[in-house]
């Protein structure tokens, strides 16, 4: 047994995130920790990886007691975290940021060649390639994530903690991830791993530990269990299956035509992009992410407005118009980074719901606003959308990630409009939540509204949309109606593949 | 032509002098923003070590060392005290930094009253200034040596600083760690280097710097001090750190820049044209470089996007 977390126990405030939590991990074993959001599955790892203090509770490494508060002391205890956010210098190289706080180096000169051989060296050993010369930022997000992993290598870690390493990557990337996976629990390294995607767990991990609410519900091996059950045990319930009933489609809410966009680093970000949005339907972006979905919706959004080409909402005009405008021709939108274009950090949870309702009749009057009614409806939502708070006054820094997108969503989706961008909607909340946010989509487009859906999870790409585009490289390389391709092909295609058809 | 030569060389002289306190306080606000803290206290740090140095200078009866030691050494606790404010409280760095430059101008009038009695101006013929060092080719080319006529040891350093300055930060890991936590602070945080310490030692550093700037000032070509000696040189120090995007080889050419614009100004006092002219040329090309420069980075980003787009339609 290399480690054993034993009773922790973990309180922010007066919530209890840890419940006398206790785990172990053998060494070359892969141990899975599954749970929804807010189930405490981040807190033990962070306390894990020395970012938080535990308040009961022991933690053994290889045989010994310890204890540490920063990130620095676990990895000398051979403690290593891919986070899920990578912290790399992205103007540096690949083995700049490898050898980081261990570089080799002459009379205090950094060693160039030494370090880059060294990097070298690591990657052949664990059949791990990337070029160490290479600039991070250049680097596809699979590949950076790499240089995660090799960071924790080069630092000699045996424990290595995985963050949901596979929300950013490709359905042939996440391959690639799992086989490394498996090829380091080998070479002898414990590996654990947090996720919520089942069918990963399913084909990597030994054991399965399940958490709800703070506390460790089940402990399994991986052949005594299935995906079915892991689920009941993570959200206590059954799922239901998603289904789009038949709509008229009516007529076009969105165009886009021949849209280019160019960037600093001398590539064109879009290229000739054009695509549609009828009312009444959900409309797919798949893509890697960096192939232009974001350029494209902040073309749409307004959020960007230099741009060539033409934008119709409605059949009005809104090419290179301000994001006013542009909401008050009927738009609403589900920003992809829900606290950079999505909230006011330090502003409570009612001020945020009202943003960009701010001048709507339901909520102003003569130029004031109606507080009490505003609360009353943030109040509804919270309640609706089981947005774990204290009340509409808290603010929304104060929420886990997945509770501030549950609100930004609601405030996005709750209006009565025409056409809604809906980038990543459902990005870090729970499967529960998950499930009533895609239902609500669905209600909106089944009222008519048109969607314009862009995901980094594919299966909801597939599950909810009426046709998908598949961006690669700036361009709609293709289009499928629903029901025409599977997860496997498409994700072909967002790597650059061909299409067989047309 | 011997005529025109003179002129010429004095004013490459004159730059050259000029230059070298903007050199250096632009070179402390460079190893700053390079490690993600934002000094503005270059202005109030000169004021500071100007002062001290000429205190020193008077008391000991003209030991120039003493003199050097004691203005350097001030602006340095200045810098380390300010540093603990910003990084360790967490003080806003403009607000801190501003409050520096204000009480700076204060204090030493203050101080001058109390050790001097005098206000305004500070002058004895008890005091002596940093030696000048002639040339070793004065002999050979003494027309040339005339370039270099009134430098001191000090302002022959800050171009060696600059330079050791950029072997410093691209060529060593210190310097590599330094670069880090300007491109990304919380990656280094999380492998293990003590951020806030390295931020508290290069900030120190940068008061050693401006120490050395305001040392020149007070006992460079004169040896005096004057009320309002730094005259916004520390600010035009942070131009020319904008300017040079904070590479020690960049900044220094920035700052050779204002050197030359400082010079000529008060080359031209000499001529016909009016005092209020003259004299405001080096700040009036502050304004316009700074526009230049934004202009200039701008346009080149359009031009990339745009060759960036012709290019793949040629492409295509």
């Amino acid at each position: 047994m290399i480690l054993q977390m034993n009773n922790i126990v973990k309180t922010y405030g007066n919530v209890l995130a840890n419940n006398n939590v206790s785990l172990y991990l053998n060494q070359g074993e892969i141990l899975s920790i599954v749970g929804e959001n807010g189930a405490g599955k981040s807190t033990i790892m962070k306390i894990l990886y020395g970012l938080e203090k535990p308040d009961e509770g022991e933690i053994i490494v290889k045989g010994k007691k310890v204890s540490f508060h920063s990130s620095a002391a676990a990895m000398k205890l051979g403690i290593g975290m891919v986070q899920q956010h990578f912290m790399l210098f992205d103007s540096l190289t690949v083995a700049e940021n490898i050898v980081y706080n261990r570089e080799k180096s002459k009379f205090g000169f950094y060693d160039k060649l030494e370090n880059e051989k060294a990097v070298q060296q690591l990657c052949q050993q664990y059949g791990l390639f990337v070029d160490p010369k290479a600039i991070v930022s250049d680097l596809p997000v699979g590949m950076q994530q790499r240089v995660e992993i090799l960071k924790t290598l080069y630092q000699n870690s045996d424990i290595i903690i995985f963050d949901e390493p596979s929300a950013v990557l490709t359905p042939l990337e996440v391959e690639e991830l799992l086989a490394t996976i498996k090829k380091l629990a080998q070479s002898g390294k414990s590996i654990i791993l947090i996720t919520h995607k089942l069918n990963e767990v399913m084909s990597v991990a030994d054991r399965i530990v399940v958490m709800r609410a703070g506390e460790v519900v089940a402990t399994l091996n991986k052949n005594d269990t299935n995906q079915q059950e892991l689920s009941m045990l993570m959200i206590g319930r059954r799922i239901v299956e998603l289904e789009l009933p038949e709509v008229n489609v009516t007529d076009e809410v969105l165009k886009v035509s021949n849209l280019t966009v160019g960037n600093i680093y001398g590539k064109k970000s879009l290229d000739n992009v054009s695509l549609s949005v009828c009312k009444g339907e959900i409309v797919g972006i798949a893509g890697v992410s960096g192939n232009g979905q974001s350029d494209l919706i902040k073309c749409i959004s307004g959020l960007n407005q230099n741009y060539q080409g033409t934008i119709l909402i409605n059949g009005k005009d809104v090419s290179n118009k301000s994001v006013n405008a542009i909401r008050k021709a009927g738009e609403t939108h589900i920003p992809e980074d829900r606290y950079y274009w999505g909230s006011a950090k330090g502003a409570t949870l009612s001020d945020n719901y009202l943003m960009g309702q701010h001048e709507s009749d339901e909520y102003t009057k003569y130029g004031f606003l109606k507080k009490s009614k505003i609360d009353e409806k943030t109040r509804e939502i919270i309640k609706q959308y089981q947005v774990k708070s204290s009340g509409e006054n808290q603010t929304i820094s104060e929420l886990s990630g997945g509770n501030a997108q549950k609100l930004i969503t609601a405030r996005e989706i709750e209006r009565d409009n025409d056409f809604t961008i809906a980038c990543e909607p459902t990005r870090g909340i729970d499967i529960g939540a998950m499930e009533f946010v895609q239902r609500r989509l669905i209600e909106k487009r089944n009222k008519g509204c048109g969607i314009l859906l862009v995901s980094s999870e594919l299966t909801e790409i597939l599950n909810l949309s009426d046709r998908i585009y598949v961006m690669f490289e700036g361009r709609i390389t293709a289009q499928y109606k629903r029901g025409e391709i599977d997860a496997y092909n498409i994700g072909l295609m967002m790597l650059g593949g061909k299409s067989n058809e047309n | 032509m011997n005529f025109q030569w003179s002129y010429i060389s004095a004013i490459i002289a004159s730059t050259l002098r000029t230059c070298s306190p903007i050199l250096l306080c632009a070179l402390a606000a460079a190893i700053c923003a390079k490690s993600n803290v934002f000094n503005i206290a270059m202005e109030g740090c000169l004021t500071i070590s100007a002062f001290f140095a000429i205190l020193a200078n008077f008391y000991s009866g003209g030991n120039v060392l003493l003199a050097v030691i004691s203005g350097v050494v001030s602006s340095m606790v200045v810098c380390f005290i300010l540093s603990l404010l910003i990084v360790k409280l967490k003080a806003s760095p403009v607000v801190s930094g501003m409050a520096v430059n204000t009480l700076s101008n204060g204090l030493t009038i203050y101080l001058m009253f109390v050790f001097f009695k005098k206000k305004g101006l500070i002058v004895d013929p008890i005091m002596k200034g940093l030696s000048k060092i002639t040339p070793f080719f004065a002999d050979y080319f003494p027309e040339l040596a005339q370039c270099f006529y009134g430098l001191t040891i000090v302002d022959y350093l800050s171009w060696i600083i600059a330079i050791a300055m950029y072997i410093l930060l691209y060529k060593t890991v210190v310097g590599f760690h330094i670069r880090s936590i300007g491109i990304n602070e919380n990656a280094a945080k999380s492998l293990g280097i003590n951020v806030d310490r390295y931020k508290i030692t290069v900030m120190t550093l940068s008061g050693i710097l401006c120490g050395l700037a305001g040392v020149l000032l007070s006992m460079g070509s004169v040896t005096l001090f004057i009320q309002g000696i730094s005259s916004g040189k520390g600010y035009i120090a942070m131009t020319a750190n904008n300017l040079g995007a904070s590479n020690p080889l960049a900044v220094s050419l920035a700052s050779l820049f204002f050197g030359v614009c400082q010079a000529v100004g008060s080359f031209l006092q000499q001529t016909s044209l009016k005092g209020q002219i003259t004299g405001s040329i080096p700040y009036v090309m502050t304004i316009i470089a700074s526009i230049a420069s934004s202009i200039w980075l701008q346009k080149r980003k359009e031009r990339k996007v745009k060759e960036a787009l012709e290019g793949q339609k040629k492409n295509d």
